[in-house]
């Protein structure tokens, strides 16, 4: 069980967000924090790198698409970058892949952040 | 109630049966998924179960904190917040209890609405239960003031 861990890195216009552990109810305040501090700051193009990501739980897609939703409307969006096989294929069942675009790789992230 | 986050998670495994009593904080929750995905693993379910059993626990376990333990909720104030788990196999099943003294909610009785509806509308949560019913084969509640509340989650064997 690794503690989980957020760091963020600037590349333009884009946030990257890399997260690694387990993204629950104990640690998703931590990421709505720090979500929270880039839209006060206008940054509203942001992709969450989840290859070291063990779980994510409701509470942690929850606030994903919460974000989404709000930087869709100043036409940026929360983008999710390499999800572990086995988180994506349990969201991809639950649906939440119809309203959070997930990318394989970096450049296929940013090229769709390029035509948005 | 200071300090009860920290007490210890107390465990006992045997190759078929859990018995688990943790601190009813959300810091326990990432022991809890752990203990019982191994023990899923273990007695044969295949990975992309063990992955749905894993979520369906932590959001029961969450539920239990969120709603059962809220401080608004006038659950009994003695006794610092647990989670209990009895987590085994019986008849090609694996049974999952999770016990609080918390406040009642009967989540049999609760219909959330559609998962696809909430989630196309963007909602930021309430997802919990549905989750549940859709990765577990039984979802059974019972309540009394003695032994407070159960939750019984049952996923079959041989469905996997």
């Amino acid at each position: 069980m690794k503690d989980f861990r957020i760091e963020r890195e600037a590349r333009g216009a884009i946030q990257f967000v890399r997260l690694s552990g387990s993204l629950d109810m104990y640690s998703f305040p931590r990421l709505e924090t720090q979500l929270n501090a880039l839209f006060q700051q206008a940054q509203y193009r942001i992709i969450l790198d989840c290859a070291d990501l063990d779980y994510i739980g409701s509470a942690g897609l929850g606030a994903l698409i919460g974000f989404a939703k709000q930087a869709r409307e100043h036409q940026g969006d929360v983008k999710l970058l390499r999800v572990p096989e086995r988180i994506l294929k349990i969201i991809e069942l639950l649906g939440f892949t119809k309203v959070l675009q997930v990318f394989p790789d970096e450049a296929a992230a940013l090229a769709a952040f390029g035509s948005s | 109630m200071s300090g009860f986050e920290s007490q210890p998670i107390r465990c006992k495994k045997s190759t078929r049966r859990i018995s688990l009593q943790a601190p009813g904080h959300s810091k326990s929750l990432a022991f809890i998924r752990a203990t019982v995905a191994d023990l899923a693993c273990q007695v044969g379910f295949p990975e992309d179960e063990v992955a749905k059993i894993e979520m369906a626990v932590d959001e029961a376990c969450s539920n239990v904190l969120e709603h059962a333990y809220a401080p608004d909720k006038p659950w009994y104030s003695h006794r610092d917040p647990e989670l209990r788990l009895e987590v085994f196999t019986e008849g090609g099943q694996l049974i999952i209890e999770i016990q609080d003294h918390g406040a009642q909610f009967d989540f049999t009785k609760y219909q959330p609405p559609p998962l696809e509806e909430g989630i196309r509308k963007l909602q930021r949560g309430g997802f919990g239960l549905a989750i549940i019913r859709k990765f577990m084969d039984e979802v059974q509640y019972t309540s009394s003031a003695s032994a407070g509340n159960t939750l019984r989650l049952v996923k079959y064997l041989k469905n996997s």
